[in-house]
C-alpha cells in the first residue's frame, strides 16, 4: 500500500471526496499551457479561501499545494506519531536569541493548510488593533478599516459554522455565532473558577468545530485529537469546507505540488509558476498569481524567484520581504488539580480569557488571550523535557499525573521588528531550493508581556486550587514577513493584498499581517482573504488586475 | 488489511430504518388519534356521562406516555450521568411508579395508584431543585453553558406531568356530581402549563442544537398554538373553538410521535449513525423525548371531551 501523503489524488479530472473514506468528486483541470486567469499557491487559510472566492466568481483557477489530499475519515489516525505527516518537516535553518522552533507548533503542509491541524479557536481581532500604531501607541496601522474587516469575520464565520458563545464578554457587539458553545470541558471549568475567583470575565471558546450536525459533519464527538487532523470530520477546517467550494466552482487543486520559483517577464508582471510534481519541474502558465505559503515559504518563494526585472526577489524592491516576522508567546502555567481533569477530552482550548487583550491598564504594549489546555500525551511529555529538563522516573511520575492536569496557556502579541525576519540561506533542499533561515528573538514588550501573563495565570491556578504549579515557555503562530502597508516603503502589498512592486501578484495568507495581535490569528486571515479576494474580483472586473 | 469496517458517513440502512419508524409512528398516531367512542345518541346515557370514561381514558394514555417517555429519558439520561448520585435514581423510579399505576388500572388499588401518581408528581417537582442546584454548583451559574448542558432545568417537569396527568384520570374514573366543565377546565389549564412548559424545555435544547434543521421550529411553533387555542376553547368554549382546539391538539400528539422518527434521523446524523447506536442514542436527540408532547396533547384532548359534553 502506497503510504499515505505520498500519493498524487487530485488527478484525471477528480479529487478525493473529504466526507468519504474512498470517494471521489469531479475537478475541473486546465492545460499547463492555458494561461488560467488565477495561480494560487498553498490552500491553507487565506489560499483555501482565495482560491474558492474567487472561482465562484467565475475565474479559472489552479490551486497548488506542497501537501497531500488527505481524506479524514480514512487517513487520520489517533496516533500523535502518525500524524506527523500533517506538519511542515522541511528542513528550514532557525537561529537568533529566541529561536523559533518549527513544525507542528506553527507550520502545515497539506490540502487545508495548517487549518487541518489548528486548535480551532477563532477569535476576533479587537478593532483598535487594526490601527494599533496610531490609537494604542505601539506595532503598526493596518491599511484597512476594521469595519470592513468585522463584514468579511461574519462571513468567514458562517462559512466554518463556528461555535460560539451566545453572547461574547468582549469587543464591539457582534452577531450571534451560527452555532451554539459546546459544553465545556473539566479544564475549561478550572479557567472558569480561576476567573470568577478573580473577578475577570471568562467564555467558552469560539471554535471551529460544530456542536451540532452540519452536511456530512457530524457533531463532534470530544475525543480530543483535533490538534493532530480531527478524523470524524466534525472540525471544519479549510479542508472540509472552502476547498470543495472551490471543486465546486470549477477550480482544480494539485496536491503534492511545490511551487518553487514565480516567473516574471521584461515588463515585471508575474506569467506563471514552475513547479515540482510527479518527480518533475513543470510550469503553469498564469495571469494572476496569488501567494499563500504562510510566513516562511510565501518569503522564501518571493526571494527565490529573483529574475531581471526584480533582482533583489519578487516584491521585494523596497528589501521588506521576510522582515518583521512575528509568533506568539505561547507561555504557559501548569498545576495539579485534586480532582480528575481528563483534560485530553473535547477540543483542548474550550474556555478563554480575553481580559488582557481589552484592558490596558498594563505596563507593556499589545496583549494577550489565555485559554484552558489539553495537549495529547506525547506533546505534554515533549514540553515537560523541553522545559523542565526532567526525564527517567522523574517524568514518569509527573505524566502519572496526567489526568490530574491543567494548564492555561498564553497567545501573547509580539511586537513586529525588522530583524526578526526570514532570508534564504546558502544551503538547498532536495529540489535544489535555498532552504529558508530565519532570525527570531523576543523584545523587552514581549518579555514583560509573558512575565505579566504568568503571574497573572499562577495566581488564577492558584486561586482554581492548582498545586505543583510550574511554568513553561515556547511560541505559537506565524505572523508577518510580507506585510501590508500604506506604500511601497511601508509593506510588501497594499491593503488589497497586490503588491506594489509587481501588478499581478497579490498575497493572501499570514504573512501580510502587519502586526499579530493578541489571540489566535487563522480566522483573521481568512477574513483578509476573504477581504483581499473581494479586492481582487472588483479590480478584475474593473479591468485592473 | 484488517477487516475492521469502520462506520460509514450515510448507511442505507439508517435511511430504510428511519423512514420505516416514521411510517409505524404515523400509523400509529392515526390510530391513537382516532374518535374512541361514537358521539352520544339522543335517548342513550346523558352525555356528560358518555364523555366522562373516554376522557378518564385518553387522560390516562396521556400520563402512560408521559410516564414511559420520562422514565427512558431519564434513566438514559441519568445512565449517561453514571449515576452518581443516588437521587438520580428516583426520577426513572418515580416514573415507573406513575406509568405502572395508569397501566393497571384495574389491577391495583385505587390508594396505590393514587400514591404512585402523588410521589412522581412530587418527585418531578423535587427534581427541578435538584437539576437547579445542579446548575447554579457549576462557574458560571445561570447562564447559558449551563442551562444548556448542566442537568436540565425543565426535564422532571415530565415527571411530574405524568403524576398528574394520572391523577387527573383517576379524578374522572370516579362518578362525581362535579360538574363535568369544572374539570375539564382544570385539565386545559394543567394542559396548557404542560404544553408551553414543554415547549421552552425544547426551544432551549432546540436553540442549542442552533435549529440546523428548520423541522426543529415545529415543535416550538405548534404546541403553543395548541395552548392558546385550547385556553381559549376553555375560558369560553364554543363548538367552533372546541373543534380548532381539538384540531389543534391531535396533530401535536401526531407531531411528538413524528419527531421521535426526526430524532432517529437525528441519531444516524451523528459520528457512525445508528451503527454507533450505543453512544449516539446518549449524545443524538433523545428518541423518548417528543411522544412527551403526545402525552400532553392526549390529556388536553380529554379536556375538549369534557367540555364538549358539557357544551
Ligand atoms: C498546531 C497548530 C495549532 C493552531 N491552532 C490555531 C488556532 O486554534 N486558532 C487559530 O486561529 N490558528 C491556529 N493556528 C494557526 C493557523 O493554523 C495558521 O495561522 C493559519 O493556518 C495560517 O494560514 P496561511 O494560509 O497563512 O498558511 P497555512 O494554513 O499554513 O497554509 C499554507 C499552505 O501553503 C503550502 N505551501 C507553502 N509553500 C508552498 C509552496 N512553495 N508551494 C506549494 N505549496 C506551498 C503549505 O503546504 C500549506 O498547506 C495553529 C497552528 C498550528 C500549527
Ligand atoms: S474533539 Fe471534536 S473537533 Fe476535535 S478531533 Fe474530536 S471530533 Fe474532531
Amino acid at each position: 500500500m502506497i503510504s499515505q501523503g505520498s500519493e498524487i489524488r487530485a488527478k484525471d479530472g477528480r479529487a478525493p471526496d473529504v466526507f468519504s473514506r474512498d470517494g471521489w468528486v469531479a475537478m475541473r483541470q486546465y492545460r499547463e499551457a492555458e494561461e488560467v486567469d488565477v495561480a494560487v499557491i498553498g490552500t491553507g487559510a487565506g489560499g483555501g479561501v482565495v482560491a474558492a472566492k474567487l472561482a465562484e466568481a467565475g475565474l479559472s483557477v489552479v490551486a497548488f499545494d506542497a501537501g497531500a489530499f488527505y481524506r479524514p475519515l480514512a487517513d487520520f489516525a489517533s496516533d500523535e506519531r502518525e500524524q506527523d505527516k500533517l506538519y511542515w518537516t522541511d528542513d528550514r535553518i532557525s537561529g537568533g536569541d529566541d529561536a523559533i522552533e518549527m513544525g507542528s507548533n506553527n507550520s502545515g503542509r497539506a490540502i487545508g493548510g495548517s487549518t487541518v491541524h489548528f486548535q480551532m479557536v477563532a477569535l476576533r481581532f479587537r478593532p483598535e488593533w487594526f490601527q494599533a500604531r496610531s490609537r494604542l501607541g505601539y506595532g503598526r496601522d493596518w491599511p484597512v478599516d476594521w469595519r470592513e474587516m468585522w463584514r468579511c469575520y461574519d462571513e468567514v464565520e458562517d462559512a466554518l459554522k463556528i461555535a460560539g458563545p451566545v453572547t461574547y464578554p468582549w469587543g464591539p457587539k457582534r452577531g450571534r455565532y451560527p452555532y451554539r458553545q459546546h459544553e465545556l470541558n473539566a479544564s475549561a471549568q478550572v479557567l472558569a473558577r480561576g476567573a470568577e475567583a478573580m473577578g475577570v470575565d471568562w467564555s467558552p471558546c469560539p471554535i471551529s468545530t460544530v456542536s451540532a450536525p452540519r452536511g456530512k459533519s457530524p457533531p463532534c464527538v470530544y475525543r480530543g485529537f483535533c490538534k493532530i487532523g480531527c478524523s470524524t470530520n466534525a472540525k471544519q477546517s479549510i479542508l472540509n469546507t472552502y476547498i470543495p467550494r472551490a471543486l465546486a466552482a470549477g477550480a482544480e487543486v494539485r496536491d503534492l505540488a511545490m511551487v518553487g520559483r514565480i516567473e516574471t517577464g521584461s515588463d515585471g508582471r508575474a506569467t506563471g509558476v514552475h513547479y515540482h510534481r510527479d518527480g518533475e519541474w513543470r510550469f503553469q502558465k498564469a495571469r494572476r498569481v496569488v501567494v499563500a505559503g504562510y510566513s516562511i515559504e510565501t518569503p522564501r518563494l518571493l526571494l527565490n524567484s529573483s529574475s531581471p526585472s526584480h533582482p533583489q526577489g519578487l516584491a521585494n524592491a523596497e528589501g521588506l520581504v521576510g522582515t518583521e516576522l512575528m509568533v506568539h508567546s505561547n507561555h504557559a502555567v501548569w498545576g495539579v488539580m485534586e480532582d480528575e481533569i481528563r483534560w485530553y477530552k473535547g477540543p483542548p482550548s474550550m474556555a478563554v480569557c480575553e481580559h488582557w487583550n481589552y484592558d490596558d491598564d498594563k505596563d507593556f504594549h499589545g496583549g494577550y488571550a489565555f485559554m484552558s489546555q489539553g495537549p495529547l500525551p506525547t506533546d505534554f511529555a515533549t514540553s515537560m523535557v523541553k522545559n523542565l529538563g526532567v526525564f527517567g522516573m522523574e517524568l514518569r511520575r509527573r505524566m502519572a499525573l496526567y489526568n490530574h492536569m491543567a494548564g492555561l496557556k498564553i497567545v501573547g502579541e509580539v511586537m513586529p521588528t525588522p530583524a526578526n525576519r526570514v532570508e534564504l540561506s546558502e544551503e538547498t533542499d532536495a529540489l535544489g531550493l535555498p532552504l529558508p533561515r530565519i532570525t527570531f528573538r523576543f523584545g523587552e514588550n514581549d518579555r514583560k508581556l509573558s512575565d505579566h501573563a504568568l503571574r497573572f495565570m499562577r495566581t488564577m491556578h492558584e486561586a482554581a486550587g492548582a498545586r505543583d504549579i510550574f511554568e513553561t515557555a515556547g511560541s505559537a503562530h506565524l505572523m508577518g514577513g510580507c506585510r501590508m502597508g500604506f506604500s511601497a516603503a511601508d509593506g510588501v502589498v497594499d491593503g488589497a493584498g497586490r503588491a506594489f512592486s509587481c501588478p499581478n501578484l497579490w498575497i493572501a495568507d499570514g504573512s501580510v499581517m502587519p502586526t499579530g495581535g493578541g489571540v489566535n490569528p487563522s480566522i483573521t486571515i481568512m477574513a483578509n482573504a476573504t477581504r483581499i479576494a473581494g479586492h481582487m474580483i472588483g479590480a478584475i472586473a474593473r479591468g485592473e488586475g | 488489511m484488517t477487516s475492521f469496517a469502520p462506520p460509514r458517513e450515510r448507511s442505507p440502512l439508517a435511511g430504510a430504518a428511519t423512514a420505516l419508524a416514521l411510517a409505524g409512528l404515523v400509523g400509529a398516531g392515526l390510530w391513537a388519534a382516532r374518535r374512541p367512542q361514537p358521539r352520544p345518541q339522543p335517548g342513550s346515557a346523558l352525555p356528560v356521562e358518555t364523555a366522562r370514561q373516554p376522557a378518564a381514558r385518553r387522560a390516562r394514555q396521556g400520563g402512560m406516555l408521559l410516564a414511559a417517555s420520562a422514565a427512558i429519558d431519564g434513566a438514559t439520561e441519568h445512565y449517561r450521568g453514571g449515576f452518581h448520585r443516588w437521587e438520580m435514581y428516583l426520577g426513572p423510579a418515580a416514573s415507573i411508579g406513575a406509568l405502572a399505576a395508569s397501566a393497571m388500572q384495574a389491577a391495583m388499588p385505587r390508594p396505590l395508584r393514587e400514591g404512585l401518581l402523588l410521589t412522581a408528581a412530587g418527585v418531578g417537582l423535587a427534581g427541578h431543585a435538584f437539576h437547579a442546584r445542579n446548575i447554579l454548583d457549576r462557574p458560571g451559574g445561570v447562564c447559558w453553558s449551563n442551562l444548556f448542558y448542566a442537568a436540565p432545568i425543565g426535564a422532571p417537569g415530565s415527571v411530574a406531568l405524568a403524576g398528574l396527568a394520572g391523577l387527573a384520570a383517576t379524578m374522572l374514573e370516579r362518578r362525581e356530581p362535579e360538574m363535568p366543565h369544572r374539570r375539564g377546565r382544570w385539565i386545559a389549564i394543567g394542559t396548557v402549563a404542560g404544553l408551553l412548559g414543554t415547549t421552552a424545555e425544547v426551544a432551549l435544547l432546540h436553540f442549542r442544537g442552533a435549529y440546523h434543521n428548520p423541522a426543529m421550529y415545529i415543535p416550538v411553533t405548534l404546541p403553543p398554538i395548541a395552548a392558546l387555542t385550547l385556553g381559549a376553547a376553555a375560558a369560553r368554549p364554543s363548538p367552533t373553538r372546541l373543534r380548532l382546539a381539538h384540531r389543534m391538539l391531535g396533530a401535536t400528539a401526531m407531531m411528538g410521535l413524528v419527531g421521535t422518527a426526526f430524532h432517529a434521523w437525528g441519531v444516524h446524523r451523528n459520528m457512525g449513525g445508528w451503527r454507533n447506536w450505543q453512544q449516539n442514542l446518549l449524545v443524538a436527540p433523545p428518541l423518548p423525548a417528543p411522544p412527551g408532547f403526545t402525552g400532553v396533547a392526549l390529556v388536553g384532548l380529554a379536556a375538549i371531551d369534557l367540555l364538549e359534553a358539557s357544551e
